[in-house]
């Protein structure tokens, strides 16, 4: 076992992939040379060459487009946006090609893309997006979110190996701030939810970033026992294990880094209002993100996404309710 | 710089490369596809084809022409008014129909509608309505031929309508910055739905090729045996790592726009200029010239239509329980496989 | 002195009779007083019977004109308490009062004030159960979430006897978890059944002052006994004299009844009284009144359980006819007849006509007792704690072995008048069989 950043773990992934299938080559802006804007792929160029560690022009749709057209004759590209924020200008290819294809004509586009997500270090309005639900209100697609470097290693595997097109969220915040033992070699995790933490008395739902808040702000609230479910996958969403949970604890908070309106906590309210009814005894509560574009300066960022004293006293009110 | 290539006129020859059997074929696909859309321009009109129909009255050289030129391992992304491409390739007129008609058995299975298909299994990939997309995943699958040293190319047509989309540039400047051996027919048919082409572009598409660092080509649309011969030679620049290569085949949307479109935006005299060069009347002569019985030719395929129409009134509907299966594939790897490739040059091997 | 044209109209109000047997009520206190108006069926006095306390409603609209009997005062049943004048308006003098009736009332030195001579209890106030720790909702204005509600339908709980832990006294899924633990009937939530026994804790004296050095014993002033514990009394006395009482006792092994009353939320005095309804259809002899020399062997089991109303005493309300209910719907009705006790929302009926009585005062600790006969059956059953004890178990090899089971002790006191120390014996043999394989 080596003990990897995140950002390590992803790096190894895709080493272990294109080391063992030379259909797998790894294709984005400044990802060859350059190593890629967070180094993910640095050194990748001199192991692979530049046919596989593919330096892109600068253009997503373009991107996307190629990825697909090259799945379908056999090549498992892995494709990275530089920011997760640039898919907008992707969104055509990704959602109407690659996502539909498979159903219209039963030609399953075999790509992974690797958007870098998320706030907290003054990226600004177009570097700290979360845009998975986009994605997963598109179908087609699959979402997957790790939130730990032995998860990020193994949902990239499965991405990669997935026949269908596979969107895997890396939030940049934990690339180098979560960090643990990691198996080597090769091994692939299922897109299913995992529990973070167990416990009795409330149930609080996150992924990625938002785990690590989550376990953070209710480590000790009173003494209470407090389970964190990490959905690891938004598509598909493991509602087996979101309903197990609030069935055992009966009070719910979701977590949401994006925007609140329509964010993937949303969904998951939905299911467990739908489906766990009678297991409730307190309203299911969300804490997100304001519903305006993420803002620059520390304290009007700080301000909106969520942080541990406002999830930890969300927490506490719906403990006490 | 463009060229142009002349087409030649109706009794002359265009091309060494195609063989009487091959000039016979082109004609077989181009009835084809005229028939087809005839008979398909009825059953929508006796309400059995939901939806939009659209169709390639007076292209039909375009699709036929490039088609035939694109040997059994190359790809295509074909759109629609390029039924042709289908034809070539091997699809059946039943299946067509089917597939216009949201049958259980159509190409898509009722998922997609009209034109919008591509059977994988002889390498076609279905296209999308936002266009042109398609020409980023040709560029993409000549992307994977170059990087795994491969002698094959592939192609893609779009309309002077979509030549203004980001897409557009995307694509040629993809292929051109990695010189891929893709082919892009850019069908000037002088109209995307009521738009004229002066309202498109300021500077003719196939002059811009230049600009992404490959050649652009204008082409005769309407003369089949022309839209033979060009494609054929930009495939064999792409095999030999040339690069891409666009042609424009000029030619004139015929019908409206679909179905429901009545076209009353194109002077009467533009589409009447146009009715004299017809694509199916201009082989047809050629090939009464050469001795061909065409009229046998026409009853044979009026009756593979019959044939495919019958066939295809059979299909059920789709059973609305599989509305939601498909969605995501867990079985083995699918991939696109090799179509029928007509032309005498593959005989024998020869790629 | 003005004299008046109008006719007055007096209606008299009288000492009602509360049951078949009462012969008499006291006063307990007046609710409305001389001078003030009282509407038709308005609540005029609370009294107390024998049987039953309750209010008694007016007669009559009108105007409390004269009070005759004092609070604390006993009269027969048909005694005239007080008079109404009926022809004036609220808040308007009576006719026949007026220029002359207001001075009058003045110079009586009525006030609105209750004056009551010994402390009783209001209907409807606070019973000892009520725990002040939290505030709670009114009954009405509760509402309880999806999964506790499931949690009760799932158990038969009562939700409005569970106590809320949650946000501004609501109650939670570990609230009604809680309740359940503790038997349906957490300690603080079910006050003890308990019928007039030694049992009772009397209230505590204060110490006498420490004798003079005279060395002559300064007894401290004595005070009457309150009202109920002279009823109490008479009663036990009565039976005592009346029946030649016996107590006969038997240990049951308690196992199924524990694992029965957790898994459907009860307490297990409702499966002891099936079983003893059980055993008195098998021995009726028990089942059966003995007035003088008539004795009446019943068929239906008319069963009294015995509840502990606080400071004013005990009150055997009866189950009618429980032979047809099953333990579940037995303890349902305890319940009920509990609740409307300690409410005294009571009626005679629920509190005549018993054929056989059970107490059940084990919270406590107590083991056995020597219950005393409710006249005028022939027996009582006295359930008292159930304790768990090592008891020797014999397997089907014949093999003994030491068993840690919980064990009560049924005691049956049983009037020697009308049966036999076997029969006795074997009615609580039948009953600690039913108990036993519950």
């Amino acid at each position: 076992m080596a003990t990897m950043t995140y950002l390590q773990a992803i790096s190894d992934a895709m080493r272990e992939e294109m080391r063992a299938d030379e259909r797998v080559l790894v294709m984005g802006e400044d990802i060859g040379v350059f190593g890629g804007a967070f180094k993910v792929t640095d050194g990748f160029i001199d192991e692979f060459g530049p046919d596989r560690v593919m330096d892109t022009p600068l253009a997503e749709s373009g991107i996307i487009g190629t990825a697909i057209g090259a799945a379908v004759v056999g090549m498992r590209p892995i494709a990275e946006m530089q920011f997760a924020d640039f898919i907008s200008c992707g969104f055509d290819q990704l959602v109407n090609v690659a996502g539909k294809m498979y159903y219209r004509q039963g030609l399953p586009v075999n790509i992974t893309v690797r958007l870098p997500s998320g706030g907290g270090f003054s990226g600004g309005p177009f570097h700290s997006q979360n845009p998975e639900a986009w994605f997963m209100h598109s179908p087609g697609l699959k979402v997957v979110a790790p939130s730990t470097a032995t998860d990020a290693k193994g949902l990239l595997i499965s991405a990669v190996r997935d026949h269908n097109p596979v969107i895997y969220l890396e939030h940049k915040h934990l690339y180098r701030r979560v960090k643990e033992e990691v198996e080597p070699g090769t091994y692939a995790t299922p897109f299913t939810a995992r529990i973070a933490r167990e416990g009795t008395d409330l149930t609080v739902i996150a992924y990625g970033a938002m785990v690590h808040t989550a376990l953070e702000a209710t480590e000790d609230i009173d003494g209470a026992s407090v389970e964190v479910v990490d959905l690891r996958s938004l598509v598909p969403l493991d509602e087996e294990a979101i309903l197990a949970s609030v069935r055992k604890t009966s009070k719910v908070l979701i977590l949401d880094e994006a925007n609140q309106t329509c964010a993937a906590g949303a969904q998951v309210a939905a299911v467990i209002a739908d489906k766990a009814f009678e297991d409730l005894d307190g309203p299911v509560r969300r804490v997100a993100t304001p519903d305006v574009p993420i803002p620059f300066s520390p304290p009007l960022e700080q301000a909106l996404l969520p942080s541990v004293d406002r999830v930890k006293e969300a927490a506490r009110e719906l403990l006490e309710y | 710089m463009a060229t142009k290539t002349a087409g030649a006129d109706p009794a002359g020859v265009v091309t060494e490369h195609l063989t009487l059997e091959d000039r016979v074929a082109l004609l077989r696909y181009m009835l084809l596809m005229r028939g087809i859309e005839e008979r398909a321009m009825n059953l929508y009109r006796q309400g059995k084809v939901p939806g939009s129909f659209y169709d390639g009255f007076g292209q039909e050289a375009v699709s036929v022409g490039s088609t035939f030129a694109m040997s059994a391992q190359d790809r295509l992304c074909i759109l629609h008014r390029d039924l042709g491409g289908h034809l070539v390739r091997g699809v059946t007129p039943a299946r067509i129909l089917a597939q216009y008609m949201g049958r259980a058995d159509g190409i898509t299975n009722g998922r997609d509608g009209n034109v919008h298909f591509g059977d994988h299994r002889l390498g076609c990939v279905g296209m999308v309505s936002m266009l042109p997309d398609m020409m980023l995943v040709a560029t993409g699958m000549a992307m994977a031929f170059k990087l795994r040293h491969e002698k094959r190319c592939a192609i893609t047509w779009f309309g002077d309508g979509s030549t203004s989309r980001g897409d557009f540039h995307e694509a040629m400047n993809w292929a051109g910055v990695q010189r891929l051996p893709v082919i892009f027919v850019l069908e000037n048919n002088q109209y995307a739905y009521s738009t004229p082409t002066t309202s498109q572009f300021a500077v003719d598409p196939v002059e811009r090729a230049a600009t992404y660092g490959f050649p652009g080509e204008t082409v005769d649309g309407n003369d089949v045996e022309a839209m033979f011969e060009a494609t054929r030679r930009a495939r064999e620049r792409a095999l030999a790592g040339d690069g891409p290569t666009l042609l424009e085949a000029v030619t004139m949307r015929m019908h409206g726009h679909a179905a429901h479109d009545d076209m009353k935006y194109v002077p009467k005299e533009q589409v009447e200029e146009w009715r004299k060069k017809d694509p199916i009347d201009r082989q047809e002569t050629r090939l009464r010239e050469a001795g061909v019985d065409t009229l046998a030719i026409r009853e044979e395929i009026a009756a593979a239509i019959e044939e495919g129409t019958r066939e295809a009134l059979a299909n059920p509907m789709p059973d609305p329980a599989t509305a939601t299966d498909r969605l995501f594939h867990d079985g083995d790897e699918i991939l696109l496989g090799d179509g029928n490739a007509p032309w005498s040059g593959f005989a024998g091997g020869a790629r | 002195m003005s004299s008046s044209n109008t006719e007055t109209t007096t209606v008299e109000v009288v000492m009602p009779q509360m049951g078949v047997s009462v012969s008499e009520g006291t006063i307990v206190e007046w609710r409305k007083q001389v001078g003030d108006w009282v509407e038709y069926e308005e609540p005029i006095v609370d009294i107390s019977t024998d049987k039953i306390d309750t209010e008694v409603p007016s007669p009559a609209a009108g105007r409390v004109a004269e009070i005759l009997v004092e609070p604390g005062t006993t009269v027969d049943v048909g005694t005239v308490l007080a008079r109404l004048a009926t022809d004036a308006r609220p808040g308007q003098a009576h006719a026949s009062e007026q220029n002359g009736a207001a001075e009058a009332a003045a110079a009586k030195g009525e006030t609105p004030a209750a004056s009551t001579a010994t402390p009783s209890p209001e209907p409807g106030t606070a019973t000892p159960d009520d725990a002040p720790s939290r505030e709670r909702p009114a009954a009405g204005a509760r509402r309880y979430s999806p999964v506790v509600q499931r949690i009760a339908a799932e158990h038969g709980v009562d939700l409005e006897r569970v106590e809320g832990t949650g946000r501004g006294g609501r109650v939670r899924k570990q609230d009604v978890l809680a309740y359940l633990e503790n038997g349906g009937a957490a300690a603080a939530e079910e006050p003890p059944l308990h019928i007039e026994s030694p049992y009772r804790p009397d209230p505590v004296e204060p110490k006498p002052a420490p004798a003079a050095a005279t060395g002559v014993y300064q007894a401290p002033a004595a005070a009457p006994l309150s009202r109920m514990r002279r009823i109490v009394g008479e009663h036990m006395k009565r039976s005592l004299d009346t029946a030649a009482t016996c107590t006969t006792w038997i240990e049951a092994d308690m196992s199924r009844v524990e694992r029965a009353r957790r898994d459907a939320g009860l307490t297990a005095l409702p499966y002891v009284a099936r079983a003893t309804i059980d055993a008195l259809r098998e021995y009726p002899a028990l089942n059966a009144w003995l007035q003088g020399e008539e004795h009446t062997v019943h068929d239906d089991v008319n069963l009294g359980i015995a509840v502990s109303l606080g400071d004013d005493g005990l009150i055997v309300p009866v189950i009618r006819a429980a032979q047809d209910l099953s333990a579940e719907g037995l303890s349902k009705r305890i319940k009920e007849l509990a609740r409307a006790a300690r409410s005294r929302t009571l009626s005679p009926d629920d509190v005549q006509d018993g054929t056989f009585t059970i107490t059940n005062p084990g919270q406590y600790g107590s083991i056995m007792a020597t219950p005393v006969i409710n006249q005028p059956q022939v027996a009582i059953l006295d359930l008292e704690a159930v304790v768990k004890r090592p008891v020797v178990v014999t397997d089907e090899d014949g093999n003994d072995s030491i068993a840690i089971r919980p064990m009560t002790v049924l005691g049956l006191s049983w009037d020697h008048r009308a049966l036999d120390g076997a029969l006795a014996a074997q009615f609580l043999a039948a009953v600690k069989r039913r108990i036993e394989s519950v």
